[in-house]
C-alpha cells in the first residue's frame, strides 16, 4: 500500500448535505461524531467545505431544487471523492418517491458510491458504511473515475 | 557586529528542517489531548501527516492563479522567519516577516472572491492586529532589558525572562491562542467547520494550496513556542518545557470557552496585553533593573 | 523658476512637454552633481537680498488681498501679523543681513535630490494626467499654464527653502510654498477647492508669522539670523524659544496635529498636486526644518516635546485611517502619520533615531510620490475615489493594478525601506526618560498596528478578483505615465534591495555630522546597537516563493473553480447566488471601517483640542 493510499484511508473530510431529510438521520451522524461513538479516531472531521472534503455525506430525498445544489457541491469537490446516501429517502426516496416533487434518491442528481439504508439510520451503520467507502477510495485513484 | 552566531550552522539548519515535523507532531498531541479531554479516543498521533499528504494527492482545484504564489510565498516567509529565529536575529525584524506570511494568506483569502473567505480575511486581519502588539510589545520588552533586539543578545543576558518579564510570558498566552485557532479566538478559521464561517480564511484552499497553509502553519506554532521557549533560554529543556505548558493551557482553554467575537479578542488582548506589560515595566523601573 | 514663468506664458501642450523636459533634467543633473561634489557655501550680492525682500511684501500684500476677497479674517488677520512686524524688523530694526546666504549641506543635497527627481517625475506625470483631467472637465480655454506655473514654481522655491541660510530668506521660500499650496488647491475654483485653498493659506501663515516671531527673537538674543550661527549658538531659554516657534512652524506645514486638516481637505485638488505636496515637497519642507534643529536641542525637555506631538498625530492619523472611504484620504492621513514618525525620531534625539527619521523621510518619499500618482490614474479610469468600487482591477487594469499593490506593500513590509525605517523608529522608543517613554510606547505600538491594518485591509480588498477566470484586459498606459510610474518604481525597489549601499552612502554621512557613527551595514544586514534588519535576504525569500510556488503550480496545474456559496452558485456569473423563488442576487462585501466607533466626526475635534494643548505645552517647556 502506497503512502498515498495510507493517507487517504486514514484521513477522511466529510461534508454532510441535508438534501431534504426531516433531519432524523442528520441527528444520527452528528451523533457519530460524539464521544459516545468518536469517528474522529478514524480521522474523519466534519469540515464543511467542499473543496478540501472527500466524502459527501447525503441524507434525504433529490427534488427539484436541491439537484442543483447537490450537483454544485459535487462539482466542487475535488477527486478522490466518494458519495454516501445516508437513510432510505437519500437512497430511493424512501417514503417521499411517489411526490411530485421528488426526483427519488439522490443517484437520480450524482454517483453514489455507498447506500445506506435505514429510518433513521443508526451510527453504527454509518462507521458500518464509512468502511465500505475506504474501500472503494482505497482502490480509486483521481485519474480512474467511473461516471 | 552584534551578529555573532551561538551555534554553527548545522543545528539552525536542522532545527528549521524538523520544525514542520515537529509541528505536526504538536497538532496531533492537540487533538489527542483535547479529545481525552471530551473522554473520547481521538485520532492517531500522525494524524495531521494523514491529513497533508492526503490533501497532497487531491485533484488541484484553485481559486486563481495567484493562489498557489500565495500560499508558497505564506510557507516560505514563516520558513525564513524560524531561520532567522535559530539563527539567533533580530526579534523584530522577525515579527515583520511573520507578518508579510500572514498578508500572503490574507491577500489569497481575499483574492477569491467568496464571501466566507473574505469574511474570514478580514477576521485573519483584526487577528493580527489583536496579537501583533503583544508581539511588538514583548519585542521591545526584551530590547529595554538586554539592550538589543538580537535573540542572541537573550541568550547573552544571563537572567532568564521569565524572571525579569514575566507579564510577557503570560501574555504569550494570547498570542498563542489566536495563532492556534483555539476558542475563545478562533474567529478567522478553525480546524473544523465553523458556523457562519465555514472555513473562514481556509475556505477557498483545496488540494495542494491548503496542504502548503497547513504545514505553514504548523510551522508558525513551532515558531511562536520556540520564542515562548525564549523566556529560559539558558536552559531549552526548561524553555520548551515553559511552553508545552502554555500549550497545554491553549487547548485547555478551547475546550472550556466559547468562541467570542472579534470585538472582544481585540479588547482583551489589547487591555491585558499593554496593561500587564507596562505593569512590567513600571516595576523594574522602580526596582531598577532598567 | 524661469521655466515657471515660460509655462504660465507658453500654453501650448507641446511646449510645455518641452519645458518640462528641460526642467526636469537640469533639476536632476543639478542635484546629482551637488551630491557628487558635496556641500558649498555661497554669499549673495545685496542685490539679491533686496530682490527677495520685495518679492516678500509683494506676496504678503498678495496674501492680504486674497484675505479681503475672500473675506477670510484668519487669512486677513495672519497676513497683517507677518506683513506688519516683517516690515519693522526690516525697515526699522535693519536686521535682515546675513553674510552667508545659501548653505549648502548633507541634508540639503538630500533633500534637494528628492525634491527634484521625484519632483521632476511628477512633472513628467502631470503632462499626461492633466490632459485627460482636462478632457473630463468640458472647460474653455485650458489653464493648464497656470497649473504647471505653479507646480514648477513650488519646485524652485523648495529648492530655495533647503539651501537658505537666513532665516528671512527661509520664510520668504517658505511663503512661496504657502502661495503655491493655496493656487493649487483652488485650482478647480470650485466652492470647496477654494475654501480649502483658504484654510491652507492661512494654517501656512500661522508658520509664516511663527518664523517672523523667530526673527524676532534670534535677533534679539544673538543679533544674527543666520541658520548656522544659531544653530551653534550657546544654550538659553531665548534659543529654545526661537526653536519652539520654528517647530511649531514646522507642523503647520507637515500637517501634524492640530494642524491637519488643511491636508486632509487639500485633497480637492487635481492628484499631481497631492503627490508633489505630500510625497516630495511641501510637506518635506516641515520635517527638514526639524531634522535642522534637531542637533541643537539635545537632551531638552523641548526635543522630547516635539517627538511627542510627532508620536501622537501618528497614533491619531493611523486610527482615523482605518476608517476612511476615500483613497487619498487614506493617503493623506497615512502621509501625516508618516510624517509625525519621522519629527518623532528627529526629535528623539539619538544617533540611530537621526537616521531613523532620514531613511523614512527618503522611502516614504518615493512610496507616497507612487501611490498618489497611482490612486490619479485609477481615479481617472473609473471616475471614483471609493476605495469600496476599486474592484476586480487586477483584471481591468492590470499594469496599474500589480504597481499600486507593490506600492502599498512598499509602505509595510519588511521588503522595502519604510519599514526599515520603522523598525528603526521603534528601536529608539524606549531611549526617552523612563516614565515618558512608556506613554511614547503605547502610542508607537498602536500606531504602528493599526497602519499595518489599514494597508493590508486595503491591499486585500484591492487583490479581490471576479472569478469567471477572464484574462486580464489590455491595458494602454500613456507614455507620461509609464515613464513615472515605472521610474518611481524602479527607485523604491532599488533603493530597497541596495539598502545597505544607500545607508552608507547617503545616509551615514548626514548622521555623522553631528552624531557621528550608527549603522554597520553592508548589502545583506543592516544593523545597528539594537539589532539587525535584513533586506535582501528576505527578498531571496520572495524570489523563491516564486521560484517554488512556479514550480510547484506547473507540476501539478490547478483547475480554476468558483467560491464557495453554499452550493448556490450561479453559472458564469462568479458574484451571484440564487436565492429566494430561485432569484439571482449579488453577493455583497462591505470593507471593514469600524464605524461607528472611529469615525472623523467623532476624533477630529478632540485630537485638534489635544494638538493645541500639546503646542501650548511645547512653548511653556521652554522655560524648563
Amino acid at each position: 500500500m502506497t503512502l498515498m493510499t495510507k493517507a487517504r484511508l486514514k484521513s477522511l473530510w466529510v461534508l454532510h448535505y441535508d438534501c431534504g431529510s426531516c433531519n432524523g438521520c442528520d441527528i444520527e451522524i452528528l451523533a457519530a461524531l460524539t464521544p459516545k461513538f468518536d469517528v474522529e479516531r478514524f480521522g474523519i472531521v466534519n469540515i464543511g467545505d467542499p473543496k478540501q472534503a472527500d466524502v459527501l455525506l447525503v441524507t434525504g430525498p433529490a427534488n427539484h431544487r436541491n439537484q442543483r445544489v447537490l450537483r454544485n457541491l459535487y462539482d466542487q469537490m475535488p477527486k478522490p471523492k466518494v458519495v454516501i446516501a445516508v437513510g432510505t429517502c437519500a437512497c430511493t426516496g424512501g417514503v417521499f418517491h411517489n411526490c411530485p416533487n421528488v426526483l427519488g434518491g439522490v443517484d437520480k442528481v450524482i454517483p453514489v458510491d455507498v447506500y445506506i439504508p435505514g429510518c433513521a439510520v443508526r451510527p453504527e451503520q454509518i462507521i458500518d458504511g464509512v468502511v465500505l467507502a475506504l474501500e472503494k477510495l482505497a482502490g480509486n485513484a483521481p485519474k480512474e473515475e467511473e461516471e | 557586529m552584534a551578529n555573532t552566531m551561538n551555534f554553527d550552522y548545522i543545528l539552525p539548519i536542522l532545527y528549521v528542517l524538523a520544525a514542520p515535523l515537529l509541528g505536526g507532531l504538536i497538532m496531533g498531541l492537540d487533538r489527542k489531548i483535547t479529545a481525552r479531554m471530551q473522554d473520547r479516543v481521538g485520532p492517531p498521533l500522525l494524524q495531521p501527516f494523514y491529513d497533508v499528504i492526503k490533501l497532497w494527492g487531491k485533484e488541484p482545484f484553485i481559486s486563481s492563479r495567484m493562489q498557489p504564489i500565495l500560499a508558497t510565498g505564506y510557507v516560505v516567509f514563516i520558513f525564513t522567519g524560524l531561520a532567522l529565529l535559530a539563527l539567533g536575529e533580530d526579534l523584530l525584524h522577525m515579527l515583520f516577516t511573520l507578518t508579510l506570511a500572514d498578508i500572503c494568506l490574507i491577500v489569497s483569502a481575499y483574492n477569491s472572491e467568496s464571501p466566507y473567505s473574505n469574511l474570514g480575511g478580514r477576521r485573519e486581519l483584526l487577528a493580527m492586529l489583536s496579537y501583533e502588539p503583544i508581539m511588538v510589545l514583548t519585542a521591545m520588552s526584551v530590547q529595554i532589558v538586554t539592550g538589543s533586539f538580537l535573540v542572541s543578545g537573550i541568550f547573552s543576558y544571563g537572567t532568564p525572562l521569565l524572571l525579569v518579564l514575566p507579564a510577557a510570558f503570560i501574555v504569550q498566552i494570547l498570542v498563542l491562542i489566536i495563532d492556534m485557532k483555539k476558542s475563545p479566538y478562533d474567529v478567522s478559521g478553525s480546524g473544523h467547520a465553523h458556523q457562519e464561517l465555514v472555513r473562514g480564511v481556509y475556505t477557498e484552499f483545496s488540494g495542494y494550496t491548503m496542504a502548503l497553509i497547513e504545514l505553514g502553519h504548523w510551522t508558525k506554532t513551532v515558531f511562536i513556542l520556540s520564542l515562548i521557549s525564549l523566556f529560559w533560554a539558558q536552559n531549552l529543556l526548561i524553555g520548551a518545557a515553559l511552553s508545552l505548558a502554555l500549550c497545554f493551557v491553549a487547548i485547555l482553554a478551547d475546550n472550556i470557552y466559547p468562541r467570542l467575537n472579534w470585538k472582544s479578542m481585540l479588547r482583551t488582548t489589547w487591555l491585558t496585553g499593554f496593561t500587564l506589560i507596562l505593569a512590567n515595566f513600571v516595576v523594574l523601573i522602580v526596582l531598577e533593573v532598567i | 523658476m524661469a521655466s515657471a514663468l515660460a509655462a504660465f506664458l507658453l500654453n501650448d501642450k507641446r511646449a510645455r512637454i518641452g519645458i518640462v523636459s528641460v526642467t526636469a533634467l537640469t533639476l536632476i543633473a543639478t542635484s546629482l552633481l551637488l551630491f557628487i561634489n558635496g556641500g558649498v557655501e555661497l554669499s549673495l550680492g545685496h542685490a539679491y537680498e533686496t530682490a527677495v525682500v520685495a518679492l516678500d511684501f509683494a506676496l504678503l500684500l498678495y496674501f492680504l488681498y486674497q484675505g479681503f476677497r475672500s473675506l477670510s479674517w484668519q487669512v486677513i488677520v495672519l497676513s497683517l501679523g507677518q506683513l506688519v512686524p516683517a516690515a519693522y524688523f526690516e525697515f526699522i530694526l535693519k536686521g535682515a543681513h546675513v553674510e552667508t546666504t545659501l548653505v549648502v549641506d548633507g541634508l540639503s543635497i538630500l533633500l534637494t535630490l528628492i525634491i527634484n527627481v521625484i519632483g521632476s517625475i511628477v512633472l513628467v506625470y502631470a503632462l499626461g494626467y492633466m490632459d485627460e483631467h482636462e478632457s473630463h472637465q468640458q472647460e474653455g480655454k485650458s489653464r493648464q499654464n497656470l497649473f504647471f506655473f505653479y507646480l514648477m514654481l513650488l519646485l524652485g522655491a523648495m529648492n530655495g527653502l533647503v539651501y537658505s541660510n537666513s532665516l528671512y530668506w527661509l520664510c520668504f521660500f517658505w511663503e512661496v510654498t504657502t502661495l503655491c499650496c493655496y493656487e493649487l488647491i483652488r485650482y478647480e475654483r470650485t466652492e470647496e477647492a477654494t475654501e480649502n485653498g483658504l484654510r491652507a493659506l492661512w494654517m501656512g501663515l500661522v508658520g509664516g508669522v511663527a518664523m517672523v516671531a523667530t526673527m524676532y527673537v534670534t535677533n534679539h538674543a544673538f543679533g544674527t539670523i543666520a541658520i548656522n550661527e544659531i544653530l551653534v549658538a550657546t544654550p538659553s531659554r531665548y534659543l529654545y524659544l526661537s526653536f519652539a516657534l520654528l517647530a511649531i512652524a514646522a507642523f503647520t506645514k507637515s500637517a501634524q496635529i492640530p494642524f491637519q486638516s488643511w491636508l486632509i481637505g487639500a485633497m480637492v485638488a487635481p492628484t499631481p498636486v497631492s503627490a508633489l505636496l505630500h510625497s516630495s515637497t511641501m510637506v518635506n519642507a516641515g520635517v527638514y526644518l526639524i531634522l535642522r534643529i534637531a542637533p541643537a536641542i539635545e537632551g531638552t525637555y523641548l526635543t522630547y516635546g516635539i517627538a511627542f506631538i510627532g508620536i501622537f498625530s501618528f497614533m491619531i492619523t493611523a486610527i482615523i485611517a482605518l476608517s476612511q472611504k476615500l483613497s487619498k484620504k487614506i493617503l493623506a492621513y497615512s502621509t501625516i502619520g508618516n510624517l509625525g514618525l519621522i519629527i518623532f525620531c528627529a526629535a528623539m534625539n539619538t544617533p540611530l533615531s537621526y537616521s531613523a527619521a532620514i531613511i523614512l523621510l527618503l522611502f516614504h518619499s518615493l512610496s507616497k510620490g507612487l501611490l498618489f500618482m497611482c490612486a490619479g490614474v485609477i481615479e481617472n479610469r473609473l471616475h471614483t475615489r471609493q476605495i469600496e468600487d476599486w474592484k476586480g482591477l487586477i483584471t481591468k487594469l492590470p499594469v496599474t493594478a500589480t504597481i499600486t499593490m507593490v506600492g502599498m506593500g512598499s509602505m509595510f513590509l519588511p521588503l522595502f525601506g519604510v519599514l526599515l525605517g520603522k523598525w528603526a523608529a521603534i528601536g529608539i522608543t524606549a531611549t526617552a526618560p523612563m516614565f515618558l517613554s512608556l506613554v511614547m510606547i503605547v502610542m508607537m505600538v498602536i500606531g504602528s498596528s493599526a497602519t499595518t491594518l489599514f494597508w493590508a485591509k486595503w491591499l486585500g480588498h484591492f487583490a479581490i478578483t471576479p472569478m469567471s477566470g477572464a484574462e486580464p484586459a489590455e491595458e494602454k498606459l500613456s507614455a507620461t505615465y509609464k515613464l513615472s510610474l515605472y521610474s518611481i518604481l524602479g527607485l523604491n525597489i532599488a533603493a530597497s534591495l541596495g539598502s545597505g549601499i544607500v545607508l552608507n552612502t547617503v545616509i551615514a554621512p548626514i548622521v555623522a555630522l553631528n552624531y557621528g557613527k550608527v549603522w554597520d551595514t553592508n548589502i545583506l544586514v543592516l544593523s545597528s546597537q539594537v539589532g539587525s534588519f535584513m533586506i535582501l535576504p528576505l527578498w531571496g525569500a520572495l524570489a523563491a516563493a516564486f521560484i517554488v510556488g512556479g514550480l510547484i503550480y506547473r507540476s501539478k496545474g490547478g483547475v480554476v473553480k468558483p467560491p464557495y456559496m453554499s452550493g448556490e452558485n450561479v453559472e458564469g456569473e462568479p458574484e451571484s447566488f440564487r436565492s429566494t423563488a430561485d432569484g439571482v442576487v449579488n453577493y455583497q462585501i462591505a470593507g471593514m471601517f469600524f464605524d461607528p466607533d472611529i469615525t472623523e466626526a467623532r476624533w477630529v475635534p478632540y485630537s485638534t483640542i489635544a494638538g493645541v494643548f500639546l503646542n501650548m505645552i511645547l512653548l511653556a517647556l521652554v522655560m524648563l
